[in-house]
C-alpha cells in the first residue's frame, strides 16, 4: 500500500499539472460558488441576529382602566408571570407613561402643555421567551377574568391589548422566506460546482483514455484507476474552499467594521463560534462536492 | 482453460454476433481463431474479456464462471489475461521499459518484482538493447514485440492476440508467431485471432473458424480455409 499512497498522490499532482487550466477553471468555480456559499450562510446568520433581536421587541402591551384595583391588577399580573410562555411582565404607572411621552417629545413642549389631564393609562408590558408565542399568548389574555375586569376600554377587551398582530406575522413570513430562498440558493451553488467538478474530471478520464484503457486491460482494480480522480476532484475543491475561506476572512477583518459604523443601528455581528462553523461548512461541503462530482464522472465515463 | 457452451451474443435483434457457440480449449494448447471481419471473432475476445456478457451461454475462463462473476472481480481474472492487439497499446510517452513496468505498477507490484521481471521479459522478446526506446523510435514489430512482453510480464496462464500481425510485414510477423510459440512453450495458452492465412497454413495448430456467429470448422492442425 505503501507504494499506491505515493503513486496516487504523484498522478493526481501531475494530472493537476498537466491540465492545470482546466483545473484552474474547476477550482475558480468551486471558489466562487463556496465563497457564495459562505457569504449566503454568514449573511443569513448575521440577518437572524438582526430578525432575532427585531423579533425580541415584540411584546404585548396591555391598556389598564383608570382606578383599576390594585389587588387586581397584581394578581393579573401574577396570572401572566405563571404562564411557562411569559418571561417578564413589567408595570407601568400612568405616571411614568406621561413622564416617557413628555420625554420622546421633548423637542416640541407645546405639544406636552397643551395636555392638561394625563390621557395615558396604565399598561402592563409582557415580554416572551419566544416572540412566536405572542400571538397565541395575546388571545388566551382576551379570556383571562382579572384581564376583563381591569381593563382600559370593558365594553371591547381587545382593544385594551396591543402587539402589532399584522406586523408580527407579516415578519415572521418574511423571515421564512428569507430562510427558504438562502437554502435554495446554497443547494444551486452546490449543484453548479458539482456540474464543473464533473466536467473537468471528464476532461481529464478523455486526456488519460489511453492510459486508462490500458490499465483497464492488465487488471488494475477499479479502485486503482478512480483514487487519482477522486483525488484530483478532492484537492481542487479544497483549494476552492480554502481560497473563499481566506476571502470570507479578509471581508470579515476589512470591510465588515466600516459597514458596521454605516448602519450603528444593526447588529451586524455573526453569533460567537459562526466563523468556524462557517469554515467548517465551506470545507466539509467542498470535499463533498468535489468527491461526489468526480464520483459521478467516473461512473459515467469510466463504466470500470 | 476456455470453457464455452452455447453460447450466443446479440446486440441488435435478429442479428446474432455469435449464435450458439461451443468451445474448449485446454491448458497449454495453441488456437487460432480464424474467420472475416465481422464473423464474431472480437466479439469471441471481448467475452474472454468480460468486457461483455452473453446473451445467453456460459462461459469458463481459468476456472471462472464469468456470467456469474462480480463487476468488481473483472480486474482480477484480467490478470490471468495477457492481451496483445493489433495496433499495440503503447503509451507513447513511455519508454518500453516503462510501458511494461507500468502493466506490474497498476496492479500493486513491489518495485523490486518489477526491476526484476521487466529487463527479464524484455530479454525473452529479444528487446534488451531497446529498453529504454519510446514507442515512436522503434519498428511496427518492435512495437508488438513490447506489447507482447507486457501482456506476459505478469505471467498470465492464457493470452489473447487479436490481430497480432495485422499492421506487420510478413517476415515479421513470422518472428512474433514464434515468439508467441515460445511463449505457449512454456506452458501459457495462446489463442489468436487472424485472418492471417499464410502464418495459419504454415503453423498447423488448431483452428476454429467463424462464419455468421457461427463455429464452421474446428480443427487440429488445421489450415485457414478452403473457400476463400
Amino acid at each position: 500500500m505503501a507504494i499506491n499512497v505515493g503513486y496516487f498522490v504523484k498522478e493526481s499532482l501531475t494530472s493537476f499539472r498537466r491540465n492545470w487550466v482546466m483545473s484552474l477553471g474547476a477550482v475558480i468555480t468551486i471558489y466562487l460558488s463556496l465563497l457564495l456559499v459562505g457569504v449566503s450562510v454568514g449573511g443569513s446568520m448575521i440577518a437572524g441576529q438582526i430578525v432575532k433581536s427585531v423579533e425580541q421587541k415584540v411584546s404585548i402591551r396591555i391598556f389598564l382602566k383608570d382606578g383599576a384595583a390594585p389587588e387586581d391588577v397584581s394578581k393579573l399580573q401574577a396570572d401572566l408571570q405563571a404562564d411557562p410562555r411569559v418571561k417578564t411582565v413589567k408595570y407601568t404607572s400612568k405616571e411614568e407613561a406621561f413622564e416617557e411621552f413628555k420625554k420622546s417629545y421633548s423637542s416640541s413642549p407645546e405639544m406636552v402643555e397643551q395636555l392638561s389631564v394625563n390621557p395615558f393609562p396604565a399598561s402592563l408590558d409582557v415580554e416572551t421567551k419566544k416572540p412566536q408565542d405572542v400571538p397565541a399568548l395575546a388571545e388566551s389574555i382576551k379570556g383571562n377574568q382579572t384581564f376583563l375586569k381591569v381593563c382600559d376600554r370593558p365594553d371591547d377587551p381587545a382593544r385594551s391589548i396591543r402587539y402589532g398582530k399584522e406586523w408580527v406575522n407579516r415578519l415572521f413570513s418574511f423571515t421564512r422566506i428569507l430562510r427558504l430562498v438562502g437554502v435554495l440558493f446554497i443547494i444551486m451553488l452546490a449543484v453548479i460546482s458539482l456540474i464543473f467538478i464533473n466536467n473537468t474530471i471528464r476532461l481529464a478520464i478523455y486526456a488519460r483514455r489511453k492510459e486508462i484503457g490500458i490499465m483497464r486491460l492488465v487488471g488494475a482494480s477499479n479502485w486503482f484507476i478512480r483514487m487519482p480522480f477522486l483525488l484530483e476532484g478532492l484537492l481542487q475543491s479544497l483549494v476552492g474552499a480554502l481560497l473563499a475561506l481566506a476571502s470570507l476572512a479578509t471581508f470579515q477583518i476589512v470591510a465588515m467594521p466600516r459597514i458596521q459604523e454605516a448602519v450603528p443601528f444593526l447588529p451586524l455581528s455573526l453569533p460567537s463560534g459562526a466563523s468556524l462553523q462557517i469554515a467548517l461548512v465551506l470545507i466539509i461541503g467542498g470535499a463533498i462536492i468535489g468527491l461526489t462530482g468526480s464520483a459521478f464522472a467516473l461512473r459515467r465515463y469510466l463504466k470500470v | 482453460m476456455i470453457s464455452m457452451r452455447n453460447v450466443s451474443k446479440t446486440y441488435v435483434a435478429d442479428k446474432p454476433a455469435l449464435s450458439d457457440v461451443n468451445v474448449e480449449i485446454g491448458q497449454g494448447e495453441f488456437v487460432f481463431l480464424v474467420g472475416h471481419s465481422g464473423s464474431g471473432k472480437s466479439t469471441f475476445i471481448k467475452l474472454l474479456l468480460r468486457e461483455i456478457l452473453p446473451t445467453t451461454g456460459q462461459i469458463i475462463v481459468a476456472g471462472q464462471d464469468l456470467v456469474r462473476m462480480k463487476s468488481w472481480k473483472v480486474p482480477y481474472l484480467r490478470r490471468n489475461i495477457g492481451c496483445v492487439f493489433q495496433d499495440f497499446k503503447l503509451l507513447p510517452n513511455k519508454t518500453a521499459y516503462e510501458n511494461v513496468a507500468f502493466a506490474l505498477e497498476v496492479i500493486g507490484r513491489s518495485k523490486h518484482v518489477i526491476r526484476t521481471q521487466v529487463p527479464e521479459v524484455l530479454r525473452l522478446v529479444g528487446l534488451e538493447d531497446k529498453m529504454h526506446s519510446y514507442p515512436d523510435e522503434l519498428s511496427g514489430g518492435e512495437q508488438q514485440r513490447v506489447s507482447i512482453a507486457r501482456a506476459f510480464v505478469n505471467r498470465p496462464p492464457l493470452l489473447l492476440a487479436d490481430e497480432p500481425t495485422g499492421n506487420l510485414d510478413p517476415a515479421t510477423s513470422l518472428g512474433i508467431m514464434s515468439l508467441l510459440s515460445r511463449i505457449n512453450k512454456t506452458g501459457t495458452t495462446v489463442l489468436v485471432a487472424t485472418h492471417d492465412r499464410e502464418m495459419v497454413d504454415s503453423l498447423r495448430r488448431r483452428v476454429i473458424a467463424l462464419e455468421n456467429g457461427r463455429i464452421i470448422r474446428d480443427q487440429d492442425r488445421g489450415v485457414y480455409g478452403d473457400g476463400d
